[in-house]
């Protein structure tokens, strides 16, 4: 167990790999949008980053319904590696998204839907952190957090649609144009986009794998076992 | 539930019971019967489990792995399994801004008792509280608290009566009370089982004892043939 | 008595003994009520609000002080359940669980709703327009339906924890925003005179609030209470 498994050592490697491929790919291959310029270029690994904290909040709900039917730890630890790792993607689609701002729309923030629902996911999963670092049995932690991971998913959808409806209710001066629709994409933004989003994907789940390990090592550290 | 061989008297089985906190089998495989008739104190080291046990009798906890089963209960067979059970625990359950009277008619209502505010003044009496029915239950001192609370656990008439350390707290005054409490309802239909970490005064009118160590009981056995095994006889000595 | 009956028999009991205690403590409503004044206060001064602007944020202003008012409704319903641990009672009484989860919210929600129908006449007073409006109070109804269930089932949840009810509106106000805005957003409209047709969107939104958050609660209340 101590030992790091030779396929996780395998699969970072192609990570690497594959994340340099993506940044040459987007760099050097992809062509520069008239109107916006090279920063447009953020494009790529922005939406992946939203793509990929989303899908970790899903697994991360799933997991919270794994372990109140099983009542398996591991699946607590499954649910705490996906929401950790969710909010570093997060936090990546949120920063990306306002350095693409500025330039743009010329401010750091926009209220925009999908920015929006984002931030307001971040506070949701922290609020997760908080929730866990008050309850010590780790048995009702794993029971409580399964129960919010899962609320949470669950109101994601709706909160995106109140902020989109907000929106088209209330025009604002600076248009945010709906992120990947201001512009249309040629065929090989269009390849590169998707590539992006396989890549950070596997990127999720790299890193997802390292974080629970860690959970899993911390808890055998905690009850002496090896 | 089961039903199994009719000539079995009306009992609690409790097998293969576990539970965990903190990585640590608080219950690990623990295994008890009580029969009907019997009084039977649970004793056994603080933290050794007993609130654990009893609150999974009670259904307030559930347990990780392992079945609780009455068998052969004829008596009020269509209420269910928590109308059955008489808890009392390290707490009063009561509040604090409601009258004692107030407290009991709602437990009552709870427990879909018919003529609610009757059974409520009648459980107040049999512990001789009726005098401060309409008191607010904040007024009320430990003692006191602790004979409504005995009221509140007896107001369905449960057959099951689980009481956790009842001694706690009281007085001679009200311990002596709780003595003729105790020895009033062991009756021949129903089952008692009290946890107490020291267990001495109850020695004289208990029928066995359990001895709760390492997450299973260790000696479940008449309170004659205490003298039988010099472990416990030696464990109840230090617990006086 | 036939399951149902009895069913609601018990939330009605809960319901009940929640008014008794609320009349003697008298620790819920005018805590409420006092709170969400400061709030209507500390915003006017805060924002130096105009006349004009006063007339259009009146719905805005209405849901924060109902919301962090709530707050402390919800907290203090659960405390009380708490003491001599009440709570216990009431998971021994031989009643489905989840009668216990709608008897805590119904008290709740009716709680939070007649703070509400005291500030209606206040904030008329004070933003100069009439909001005792029977459709912006039937948007205060959804709105509270859906916010009081999820937070009675939040609230329970927090009360478990280390950091007890301090931790309710972290894990409250982010997943009751699409309710706010749904209820901000839609009694701004009905105060702008505005159809139906206009807010329609809102409202079905906070139905779909009501469905979803008194679902989460019935399908996770057992689970949060169970040690």
């Amino acid at each position: 167990m101590i030992n790091k498994p030779k396929l996780l050592t395998v699969f970072d490697i192609l990570t690497a790999l594959t994340l340099l491929g993506a940044l040459a790919l987007i760099l050097f291959w992809t062509p520069v949008e008239i109107t916006m310029g090279p920063v447009q270029k953020v494009f790529y690994f922005h939406v992946s980053a939203a793509w990929a904290g989303m899908l970790a909040f899903v697994a991360a709900g799933a997991a919270g319904a794994g372990y109140l039917i099983t009542r398996k730890l591991h699946w607590d630890w499954v649910s705490l590696s996906a929401v950790e790792v969710g909010l570093v993607f997060g936090l990546i689609a949120i920063l990306s998204g306002m350095i693409w701002a500025q330039p743009i729309w010329n401010t750091w923030w926009v209220w925009e839907p999908r920015l929006t629902t984002t931030a307001i996911m971040e506070l949701i999963y922290l609020a997760y952190f908080i929730l866990r670092s008050s309850l010590e049995t780790p048995e009702k932690r794993a029971r409580l957090s399964a129960v919010f991971a899962i609320i949470s998913v669950i109101t994601v959808p709706l909160t995106f649609f109140s902020i989109r409806l907000f929106r088209t209710i209330h025009p604002v001066v600076i248009a945010p144009g709906g992120g990947d629709s201001a512009f249309s994409m040629t065929p090989c933004m269009l390849r590169a986009f998707l590539i992006s989003l396989g890549v950070f994907t596997i990127l999720l789940v790299d890193l997802f794998w390292h974080r629970y390990r860690l959970a899993k090592l911390n808890y055998k550290n905690q009850t002496g076992e090896n | 539930m089961s039903e199994r061989f009719p000539s079995e008297p009306f009992s609690i089985e409790i097998s293969n019971l576990v539970k965990h906190y903190h990585h640590q089998n608080v219950l690990d495989h623990l295994q008890l019967t009580i029969k009907r008739g019997d009084l039977c104190v649970l004793v056994g080291d603080n933290g050794a489990g007993k609130t654990t046990l009893l609150r999974i009798l009670a259904s307030l906890i559930r347990p990780d792995q392992g079945e609780i089963r009455l068998i052969n209960n004829t008596e009020n067979e269509n209420s269910s399994y928590r109308g059955k059970i008489g808890y009392l625990g390290h707490q009063s359950m009561f509040y604090n801004d409601l009258t004692a009277a107030e407290n009991l008619r709602h437990y009552a209502e709870l427990y879909q008792i018919p003529n609610a505010q009757e059974a409520a003044e009648a459980s107040i009496q049999s512990v001789e509280l009726t005098g401060f029915k309409d008191n607010l239950v904040r007024t009320f001192s430990r003692g006191m608290q602790q004979r409504l609370s005995i009221a509140r656990a007896l107001l369905h008439h449960p057959s099951i009566l689980l009481f956790d350390e009842p001694y706690t707290g009281l007085d001679q005054k009200a311990a002596n009370f709780l003595d003729a409490q105790l020895r009033n309802l062991h009756q021949p239909d129903k089952i008692i089982l009290v946890a107490a970490h020291r267990p001495q005064r109850m020695l004289s009118f208990a029928t066995h004892i359990a001895w709760l160590q390492k997450g299973k009981i260790s000696h479940h056995i008449p309170i004659d043939q205490i003298s039988d095994f010099p472990d416990l006889e030696d464990y109840l000595r230090g617990t006086v | 008595m036939n399951p149902f009956n009895r069913y609601l028999k018990t939330i009605w009991q809960i319901f009940k003994k929640d008014i008794r205690v609320e009349w003697r403590g008298r620790q819920g409503i005018p805590v409420m009520l006092v709170f969400a004044l400061l709030i209507v206060f500390l915003f006017n001064f805060a924002l130096q609000l105009s006349p004009d602007l006063q007339a259009e944020l009146a719905a805005g202003l209405l849901w924060v002080a109902l919301a962090f008012a709530s707050t402390l409704g919800l907290n203090r319903s659960i405390a009380s359940e708490r003491e001599n641990n009440a709570l216990d009672g009431l998971l021994l009484a031989p009643v489905d669980r989840s009668a216990i989860f709608f008897g805590k919210s119904l008290s709740n929600f009716v709680f939070t709703f007649l703070v509400a129908l005291i500030l209606l006449p206040v904030f008329s007073v004070f933003y100069n327009q009439n909001m005792l409006n029977l459709r912006l109070i039937f948007i205060i109804l959804l709105g509270l339906g859906s916010y009081t269930s999820l937070g009675t089932l939040l609230a329970v949840l927090s009360i478990q924890t280390r950091a007890r009810d301090v931790l309710l509106p972290v894990l409250l106000f982010p997943l009751a925003l699409p309710i706010l805005i749904a209820a901000v957003e839609s009694s701004r409209l009905v105060l702008g005179s505005h159809p139906v047709s206009d807010y329609q969107s809102w409202l079905f939104l906070l139905i779909a609030g009501n469905i979803l958050f008194i679902g989460v609660g019935l399908l996770f209340f057992e689970t949060i209470l169970e040690e």
